[in-house]
């Protein structure tokens, strides 16, 4: 580009001048963790999600008799298809990986308490469309155990005649049957872009309650070569899954294709959707589920209100070792939903919700407002 | 330095990991060389697999996401396949390389012969078990005599390894159902254990070309990470 076509365009459109101060000399604090590199993760393995998935639509037939011959064709005739759905499957898991890792860290440095509680709002938004998306992914696959779960949440859409109109039928658009897998294949495209805009405004949100760094350092060389350690170690991570586990965390009996005169014993969905599924069977009925599910993003949410700890305080040894405990807590309940129905585990499951909402209603409000002190 | 030399540890950890699940697997009496990290398929257990699909399974069952071209891939040059299909007859033709691998029975005419149970198409079936190749292996190595306890169901068959033990399938195999070209002894086990290999291949044809390409894959992400470590390291120096 000549200099004064440069020169021109700058004055019109000052793209390099933006992309400098933006990106490169953009002052970042001297000292964050690794764990700061878990937004750029997410959003890098977001857009990665969206390519790849891009390229899977191109060979998937969202219809009853299409959906799972369409996914045998990528995957034994589609030049390298069983490649890029290799990495679409196993990128879903590094994504709720690093969701809930972030989730997590949020939890025990007390990121959520105010200012930051509309950043923690979209964090929680943010999940919660991902669990859509991944669940309608899961359900696109037509498989032996997805397919009547899809059968079953389509129901539940169809239970909720409380509601004003008809979800199911807003949602699916008629009764369930050839159009499902087309429109649950246009929502899991959908909701994805409004995901990755939530992304965006969590990013702009985050920057403007950060706390003024005391010593500063421009982005690039600074960030750019802390994230490449952080991007290094994460696609090594996500490389090992991909080519020696790419199955990890499915429920095999769902590789077989659906079989419309024969429920699984065992409605195991990928683990990333375990605990919430063993919410929505914690309260008898659709409308219980629904309402348990609902409940239990509530009280994440309402989490800036419930802790009663001055924000800029370090939150408390108690108080730690208390999210510590609802994470195991959380993993314990997935692997209720996972070991499949029984008297044992029906009770286990109740325990561990209980616990959940004992913790966010009861333990955090009493332990954050003694500590404090 | 602490960070390439737990990178270098990773490594080594990466491979012993992987030659140990190998070593593992060629000790047990039932093994399959295509499990393990590094492990790859075995060509010739694949193709007497191949041998008894045809032979015992392939009346009834269908596997209907191969072709039969895609069988070169079991070390079988195009000719070898083609002299295959042109045994095998489809309605008054012989079949063709680009023919998918469909029962010699309609589906209804064998469920019909086995008390209504629909035979399963085998091209996904390991995948589609738990533990898919021993799952295959004991079931058709699991065929008894009922417990005293237990009453059979019209035209069903009694089985270990089938949940519920109640199958509708009969034995498919025996002793001698078929004579191995490479001179192999055809017990039942040794069957069952081909027809196993053969049926892993089936639901995980790309399974050799993802560990190749995966393992250069990792080794080259290894030497990017320590690299990027050392970047970070030298451009970091003068922050405290």
């Amino acid at each position: 580009m000549s200099d004064q076509t440069k020169s021109w365009l700058d004055s019109r459109l000052p793209l390099a001048a933006c992309f400098r101060a933006q990106v490169c000399d953009k002052p970042l604090p001297a000292n964050r963790p690794y764990l700061s590199a878990l937004g750029t993760l997410i959003t890098g393995t977001l857009i990665f999600l969206m390519l790849s998935g891009a390229v899977l639509s191109a060979y998937y037939v969202a219809s009853d008799h299409g959906a799972y011959n369409s996914i045998q064709f990528i995957m034994r005739n589609v030049n390298d298809g069983w490649l890029i759905r290799s990495f679409h499957a196993t990128g879903t898991t590094m994504l709720f990986a690093a969701v809930y890792l972030a989730i997590f860290h949020a939890l025990i440095t007390g990121a959520y308490r105010l200012p930051g509680e509309l950043v923690w709002g979209l964090k929680l938004a943010f999940l919660l469309l991902m669990m859509l998306v991944g669940y309608l992914g899961y359900a696109m696959q037509d498989g032996a155990v997805s397919h009547w779960s899809l059968h079953d949440v389509t129901l539940a859409g169809a239970g909720l005649s409380s509601f004003p109109g008809n979800i199911s039928n807003w949602v699916l658009g008629g009764p369930a049957g050839h159009g499902t897998l087309g429109h649950v294949a246009m929502m899991h495209g959908l909701l994805t872009f409004i995901a990755l805009g939530v992304l965006v405004l969590h990013y702009y949100a985050k920057q403007a309650v950060a706390p003024v760094a005391k010593k500063t350092v421009p982005l690039h060389p600074y960030y750019t070569s802390h994230h490449f350690v952080a991007v290094s170690v994460y696609v090594l991570l996500f490389a090992v899954l991909v080519f020696f586990a790419p199955h990890l965390g499915e429920n095999p009996l769902n590789a077989a294709p659906a079989n419309p005169l024969l429920v699984p014993a065992v409605m195991t969905p990928p683990w990333y959707l375990l605990p919430a599924a063993a919410v929505t069977h914690a309260l008898p009925g659709t409308e219980g589920g629904i309402v348990a599910f609902f409940a239990a993003f509530a009280v994440l949410f309402a989490m800036p209100w419930l802790d009663r700890s001055d924000p800029r305080s370090e939150p408390g040894f108690l108080y730690k070792l208390l999210v510590v405990i609802l994470g195991l807590d959380v993993i314990a309940l997935g692997m209720t939903a996972a070991a499949g129905p029984s008297t044992i585990n029906a009770i286990l499951m109740i325990i561990f919700i209980g616990w959940y909402f004992l913790h966010f209603l009861v333990l955090t409000p009493l332990v954050t407002a003694r500590e404090s002190k | 330095m602490k960070l390439g030399i737990s990178a270098a540890a990773l490594l080594a950890a990466f491979l012993a990991f992987g030659s140990a699940a190998y070593a593992e697997d060629t000790l047990s009496p039932l093994h399959w060389q295509s499990q393990g990290t590094f492990g790859s398929y075995d060509q010739a257990a694949l193709q007497r697999g191949f041998l008894v699909y045809q032979t015992a399974c392939a009346s009834c069952h269908s596997a209907n996401a191969l072709h039969y071209r895609d069988l070169t891939a079991l070390g079988l040059t195009t000719e070898q396949v083609a002299d295959i299909t042109a045994s095998i007859k489809l309605d008054n033709r012989p079949a063709t390389l680009d023919d998918r691998l469909i029962s010699a029975l309609p589906k209804s005419q064998a469920a019909a012969a086995f008390g209504g149970a629909v035979p399963p198409d085998l091209s996904n079936i390991v995948a589609a078990r738990p533990k898919g190749t021993e799952y295959i292996y004991n079931l058709l190595t699991g065929y008894q005599a009922p417990p005293a306890d237990v009453t059979l169901m019209a035209k069903h068959y009694y089985n270990a390894a089938y949940p519920g033990n109640q199958i509708a399938m009969p034995a498919p195999l025996t002793d001698n159902a078929v004579t191995y070209a490479d001179g192999t002894k055809a017990t039942t086990a040794q069957e069952a254990s081909d027809v196993a290999a053969f049926l892993t291949w089936a639901s995980d044809p790309n399974l050799d070309a993802r560990k190749q390409i995966g393992l250069r894959a990792v080794i080259f992400l290894i030497f990017l990470t320590l690299l990027a470590i050392a970047t970070k390291r030298k451009i970091w120096r003068d922050v405290a």
